[in-house]
């Protein structure tokens, strides 16, 4: 991470290593918004949301759906931990507006079924927005 | 005669049935592989996983989950057994029935609820033969389960044992210990025991042994919202990734029972062939000599 100007990112998934690349700068989707990281970012643990993770590098912007998860900063590198990372063209918006209507008709009345509800909702508007 | 003409038969087919074996072992040989090496894969992220909860627990956050709360009555307890889609796999599936119907007997004799959950038809065939009711079943996961589907279940596994319809949860599958050892296990998941041992012994063993370098400059993090935030993500996450491991365990092992059935059936097949052709030549040479005989005496009778 403090290695000169470069980041090193790494995306683990509970299936394998999705991602493993080093960059200028990265842009990740935090639970509440953008977050910028460039080299030499102090040690951060923090919760993702749903959206685009960037990756800036020489050669250009690339840019992938990151489905949740966390985040954990160290000296040597970006750890992302999410449960799925798309590229941005298999995001469907058909099927993301269908699962936002499953998700908005889902019934909440316990307090573990609103936190279910709530990320259906926050999931399928994070697709959303991207496919748009 | 019938019994040379049947003896050949026979080691034509035990020869066909070798063929299969043979073919069977190659290709469980090269699904372990595959296996094998997306089990490899998957231990990055439970890697990564306890650590984010040791740093948690390093950085004094308590560590506490309604997951990680043992209830103080047990009345209910779900058992989820995993066993194979598919037979000829040795003592796989069979061993791994056993011990996953003892343990339900014994759950029965404390708890009176709780859901028998199967995946894999030899187990849910089984589990009928002997009349266990099952409540879910799956089969859907083969030799490459995929987390979604695995993911699925934990969730709903969480919300049985958070809303309090559960106390307990059980899955008993067979565990890879090495290439050469594969036990059946029955193991508690819930109340989740998989992250006590990393907050409070793992703190001063664990943050020794894995960060060794690290561990004398120490990052203080910051946690984004907060740590109980991120430990309430945590938790939920690291129960999918451990069931999901149990998956691949059981994957893993399947492929490894049946390369090892397959490699002594082949064998065994080539034993047979070895016999019989011995029987058979036998048999041909006692024809041959037996007919020259009735020729020679032919010919005798004649002159």
């Amino acid at each position: 991470m403090s290695s000169g100007t470069s980041v090193h990112c790494i995306v683990v998934t509970p299936e394998r290593t999705e991602l493993d690349a080093q960059c200028e700068a990265l842009k990740l989707p935090m639970y509440d918004g953008e977050l910028g990281i460039l080299p030499g970012r102090a040690p951060m643990v923090g919760r993702l949301g749903y959206g685009l993770l960037k990756l800036q590098s020489a050669t250009g912007e690339q840019s992938w759906f990151v489905d949740g998860g966390f985040v954990q900063v160290t000296r040597d590198g970006v750890y992302v931990l999410t449960n799925r990372l798309l590229k941005p063209e298999q995001i469907d918006r058909k099927s993301a507006e269908e699962e936002l209507q499953r998700a908005t008709e889902m019934v909440a009345t316990t307090p573990q079924t609103r936190s279910v509800k709530e990320r259906a909702l926050a999931q399928a508007r994070g697709k959303l927005r991207i496919s748009s | 005669m019938a019994n040379i003409r049947q003896l050949d038969k026979r080691r034509k087919s035990v020869r066909n049935i070798r063929k299969i074996t043979r073919t069977m072992e190659l290709i469980a040989t090269a699904r372990f592989k595959k296996a094998m090496d997306r089990a490899a894969a998957a231990t990055d992220y439970t890697k990564r996983i306890t650590q984010i909860v040791q740093d948690l627990a390093n950085s004094g956050a308590s560590v506490s989950h309604p997951l990680l709360v043992a209830h103080d009555t047990v009345k209910a307890v779900d058992i989820l057994v995993l066993t194979a889609n598919r037979g000829l796999c040795g003592g796989y599936n069979g061993s791994l029935v056993r011990v996953a119907a003892q343990r339900r007997s014994e759950i029965q004799e404390q708890a009176d609820a709780g859901q028998t959950s199967v995946s894999g038809k030899r187990g849910i065939s089984a589990f009928r033969y002997a009349g266990i009711p099952i409540e879910k079943t799956y089969t859907q996961f083969d030799d490459q389960p995929s987390f979604d589907a695995v993911a699925k279940i934990a969730d709903e596994l969480i919300y049985r044992f958070v809303s309090g319809q559960v106390d307990r949860v059980d899955v008993a599958y067979t565990q890879f210990i090495s290439s050469s050892k594969q036990v059946p296990v029955v193991e508690t998941l819930l109340p989740f025991a998989g992250l006590d041992v990393s907050s409070s012994a793992g703190t001063t063993s664990a943050g020794t042994t894995s960060t060794g370098q690290e561990s004398n400059v120490r990052d203080d993090y910051e946690f984004l919202p907060n740590a109980s935030a991120i430990l309430e993500e945590v938790v939920p996450a690291s129960f999918r990734a451990r069931l999901f491991k149990c998956f691949l365990d059981a994957a893993v092992s399947e492929q490894i029972a049946r390369m090892v059935a397959m490699k002594s059936a082949t064998e065994n097949a080539g034993d047979i062939i070895k016999g019989l052709s011995r029987t058979y030549n036998r048999a041909r040479q006692s024809k041959i000599t037996q007919e020259i005989m009735e020729i020679i005496g032919g010919v005798e009778a004649l002159g």
